[in-house]
C-alpha cells in the first residue's frame, strides 16, 4: 500500500510516516505544501491520502475539493486542529472519508488508515480471507489452514496488496507503484523475486496454488 | 456581615426629629396656655376681691361704722367649694365668708400678693388687696378708712383646663407625627426604588450579558447617574478584558494542538515496537526538540498576552528612559548570524539619540522581529535597511527589505495572531505567526504605531513611530 501525507509540519509528517512504515508496512510519500500535495495525489496511484488542513500555498480543504472535482476516488483522511461540528460537516461534505483531531493518537490514526484502505478496495474485515488463506492487517500475520507463515516485510506487502483484491489481475507495474515510495528505485524483476518467495512459503507442501501468473498481464490471488 | 439599611436610618432620623419637634411645640403651647389661663384666673380673682370690697359701706350710726352687706354676696363659683374671703380694716375684721376659719392665715408669713395653699384637700389661690378705699362716701368728706381683702378660689378649674389643653395638643401632635412618618416612609421607599431597580439590572449582568440596562427611573435619578456611569465604564473594561482573555485562550488552545500532536506522535511512534538504545536516544532528543518548540510558543503567547494587557492599560509598570538607537544596535547584533546564514547584508543608519520611555528588552524584541521578517523575505545577496529619524516629538524606525512584498489582502492579516504569510517558511525559522502581533501590542503599549508599506514585487517597509521624551 502506498500512502501520501500532505502536512506542513515536517516532524509530524515524519512521525506518521515512520509509524505507517513500521506498523503497517506501507510505502509513504511526504509533501509539505498543498500545491505539491494535489499534484502528487493526482499523478500517483495512492491507496490513501492523509491531509492536513492548514497548508501553505493551497489550503487542505481546497486540495480535497480539487481532488474530488478531478474524479479521484482515493480515500482521504483529514488531520484537523478543529473538531467543532460545523467544520467536520464541511470536511465530510468536501469529500473527506474520515478525520482525526489533533493531538491524535497514533494508534487510532493507524487503525483508521487501515480501515479506509480496506474500504477503498471493497473489503470490510480486518482479516482478509482468500480460500484457506488469512491475512490479518491488524498485526501483519499470515495463516494458511490455520498455520502461521513467516514472511519478510516486502513479501507481506505484496501478499496484502493482492489479498485486498482477490480474483483480480494485478499488473506488475501496479504492484511496483503501490509498494514503493519515491525514494526507491523500481526494478520490475524485484516483484518476481517476492512472488517466487511467497509461492515457496505458501504452496510448499503440494497445497493448492494461490498466486496465479497471467503471462504478460500480471498476478492474481485466488483460493 | 451585618448590613445597615439607609432606609431604616433615614426613617429613624425623620421619626426622631419629628418627635422632638412635636414635644417642643407641645411644651411651648402648654406653657403659653397655662400662662394665659393663670393670668385670666388672677384677674378674675382680683375682680372678685374688689367686688367683695365694694360691699363694705358705712352704717347710719354715729359715728358711722363699716358694715358688710352679706345679702349682696354673689353665689360661690362652685357648689361645695365656695370661695373664701375676709375683709379687715386696720386689723379689725369687717366681714368673712361663712367657711372662713380663724386658723386660715395664708398671708401670715409673706408679703406677696398671691399665695397658693391647700385646705381639706382642695387647692386654693389667694389674693391680698391692701389699702382699698371704702367706696361709700360719708357726706362730702372722703373716707379715710382703707380695707384689706383676702380672697381665695379653688384652682381645680384652671388646672383641669391646662391638663385638657396638654392632652389635646399631645394627641394632635401624635396624630400629625404618625401622618408625617407615614409620608416619610412612603416617600423614602418610592425614592429608593430606582436604586433597587439598578441593583436588579446589575444582577442581570453575566458573561453572556454585558449590557447594563438601568430602568428609566434609575437613569433619571441625579444621585444614581455617577454610579450608573461608573458601572457602565467598568463593565465595558471588564467585557473587553474578558473577550480578550477568551480569545487568547481559544487561540492558545488551538495553536497548542499541533505542537502537542508532534510531541505525542514522536513519543508514540518511538514506543510502537522494541528499538535499539540509539534509536530511543534519538527519539528522546527529538521529543526534547518538540518540547522546546512548544515552550517557545508558550513563551511567545504569554508575552503577547502581557503586551496586550499593557496596551489596554490594565497593568502598570515603571519604565526608564532608554535610547532607541542602542536597542536597534542590540537587535542588529542578535540577527547578524541569521543574516549571514541567508547571505543578507544588514545596514543601520542611526540619527542621534532618541530617548523613549520604554523597556529596552521590549524594543529590542520589536526590532528583532521586524528584522527577522525582512531577512526571511529577502533574496540572497540583498540588503535590509534599519533607519532612524526624529520628527515633531516622534521617533521613526524603518525596516526595509526588497523581497516579494505583500498584496493588500496579505497586509490586512499581517498583525493577526497566529497568521503566517507563508506557513512553511515561517515554520522553518520556528515562527508561529506571533512575532508581529507581539510587536504591535508592545509598540501600542508605549503609545506608538506600526504601519506596513508594501508594493508587491518591490519589497516591504515597516514604519514604527514612538513618542520621544526630552
Amino acid at each position: 500500500m502506498r500512502v501520501l501525507i500532505v502536512e506542513d509540519e515536517r516532524r509530524l509528517a515524519e512521525n506518521i510516516a515512520r509509524s505507517l512504515r513500521e506498523s503497517a508496512g506501507y510505502a509513504v510519500d511526504i509533501t509539505l505544501d498543498g500545491e505539491e500535495g494535489l499534484f502528487m495525489a493526482e499523478s500517483n496511484p495512492y491507496d490513501l491520502v492523509i491531509l492536513d488542513l492548514m497548508l501553505p500555498k493551497l489550503e487542505g480543504l481546497e486540495v480535497l475539493r480539487r481532488l474530488r472535482r478531478g474524479g479521484l476516488a482515493v480515500p482521504v483522511l483529514v488531520l484537523t486542529a478543529r473538531d467543532e461540528k460545523e467544520s467536520v460537516v464541511a470536511l465530510l461534505n468536501a469529500g473527506a472519508d474520515d478525520y482525526v483531531a489533533k493531538p491524535f493518537d497514533l494508534g487510532e490514526l493507524l487503525a483508521r488508515a487501515k480501515a479506509l484502505i480496506r474500504r477503498g478496495k471493497g473489503q470490510s474485515a480486518a482479516v482478509l480471507k482468500v480460500g484457506d488463506l488469512e491475512v490479518s492487517t491488524a498485526d501483519l500475520t499470515v495463516r494458511r489452514k490455520g498455520k502461521v507463515i513467516n514472511l519478510t516485510a516486502m513479501e507481506y506487502r505484496v501478499l496484502e496488496y493482492l489479498a485486498h483484491r482477490p480474483g483480480a489481475v494485478v499488473p506488475k507495474t501496479e504492484l511496483l507503484e503501490h509498494l514503493y515510495d519515491f525514494n526507491w528505485e523500481r526494478f520490475s524483476n524485484v516483484i518476481e523475486v517476492y512472488i517466487s518467495g511467497l509461492r515457496r512459503k505458501l504452496e510448499d507442501t503440494g497445497q493448492d496454488r494461490l498466486i496465479h501468473t497471467l503471462r504478460g498481464q500480471g498476478y492474481m490471488l485466488r483460493g | 456581615m451585618r448590613t445597615r439599611s439607609i432606609q431604616r436610618r433615614l426613617i429613624a432620623a425623620v421619626v426622631t426629629s419629628q418627635l422632638l419637634l412635636a414635644i417642643g411645640l407641645a411644651s411651648v403651647a402648654v406653657y403659653f396656655i397655662r400662662h394665659q389661663l393663670r393670668k385670666a384666673f388672677d384677674s378674675q380673682l382680683n375682680g372678685r376681691a374688689m367686688s367683695v370690697a365694694a360691699l363694705v359701706r358705712y352704717s347710719e350710726d354715729e359715728p358711722p361704722k363699716l358694715i358688710f352687706e352679706d345679702d349682696l354676696v354673689p353665689p360661690p363659683l362652685e357648689r361645695g367649694h365656695p370661695d373664701l374671703y375676709q375683709v379687715t380694716s386696720r386689723g379689725r375684721q369687717i366681714a368673712q365668708s361663712p367657711n372662713w376659719s380663724p386658723d386660715l392665715q395664708p398671708f401670715a408669713t409673706t408679703k406677696r400678693r398671691y399665695v397658693n395653699f391647700e385646705r381639706d384637700g382642695i387647692r386654693y389661690r389667694a389674693v391680698r388687696l391692701e389699702n382699698i378705699p371704702v367706696l361709700d362716701q360719708e357726706g362730702d368728706t372722703p373716707s379715710t378708712d382703707v380695707l384689706t381683702v383676702i380672697y381665695a378660689t379653688p384652682t381645680s378649674e384652671v388646672t383641669r383646663a391646662i391638663s385638657y389643653a396638654g392632652i389635646y395638643i399631645a394627641a394632635g401632635s401624635g396624630v400629625l407625627l404618625l401622618i408625617t412618618v407615614g409620608l416619610a416612609v412612603w416617600g423614602l421607599r418610592r425614592g429608593l426604588r430606582p436604586l433597587a431597580e439598578l441593583a436588579a439590572s446589575a444582577a442581570a449582568i453575566s458573561t453572556a450579558n454585558w449590557e447594563l440596562n438601568p430602568s428609566e427611573a434609575a437613569r433619571k435619578t441625579t444621585e444614581l447617574v455617577p454610579l450608573t456611569q461608573a458601572m457602565t465604564t467598568m463593565l465595558e473594561g471588564l467585557h473587553r478584558a474578558f473577550t480578550q482573555q477568551r480569545q487568547f485562550l481559544a487561540n492558545a488552545a488551538h495553536e497548542l494542538k499541533t505542537p502537542v500532536a508532534i510531541l505525542k506522535s514522536t513519543l508514540q511512534s518511538l514506543l510502537q515496537r522494541p528499538r535499539q538504545a540509539e534509536e530511543y536516544r534519538a527519539g528522546l532528543e527529538q521529543a526534547l526538540d518538540d518540547m522546546a518548540r512548544l515552550e517557545k510558543l508558550l513563551h511567545s503567547m504569554l508575552r503577547l498576552a502581557r503586551a496586550e494587557q499593557w496596551a489596554a492599560g490594565s497593568a502598570r509598570r515603571d519604565l526608564d528612559i532608554v535610547d532607541v538607537a542602542a536597542t536597534c544596535e542590540s537587535a542588529m547584533e542578535r540577527l547578524a548570524p541569521v543574516a549571514r546564514a541567508r547571505n543578507v547584508t544588514l545596514e543601520f543608519s542611526p540619527n542621534g539619540a532618541m530617548p523613549v520611555r520604554a523597556d529596552a528588552e521590549d524594543l529590542e524584541l520589536v526590532w528583532a522581529n521586524l528584522l527577522e521578517n525582512a531577512i526571511r523575505f529577502s533574496p540572497a545577496g540583498d540588503r535590509v535597511c534599519l533607519r532612524l529619524r526624529a520628527d515633531a516629538g516622534h521617533g521613526f524606525v524603518e525596516v526595509e527589505d526588497h523581497g516579494p512584498g505583500m498584496t493588500e489582502a496579505e497586509l490586512a492579516h499581517l498583525f493577526e495572531r497566529f497568521h503566517r504569510g507563508d506557513a512553511s517558511r515561517a515554520r522553518d525559522t520556528g515562527g508561529y505567526g506571533l512575532g508581529l502581533a507581539i510587536s504591535k501590542a508592545l509598540i501600542e503599549a508605549y503609545g506608538g504605531t506600526i504601519t506596513p508599506h508594501s508594493v508587491p514585487g518591490h519589497g516591504t517597509r515597516m514604519v514604527v513611530t514612538v513618542p520621544l521624551r526630552t
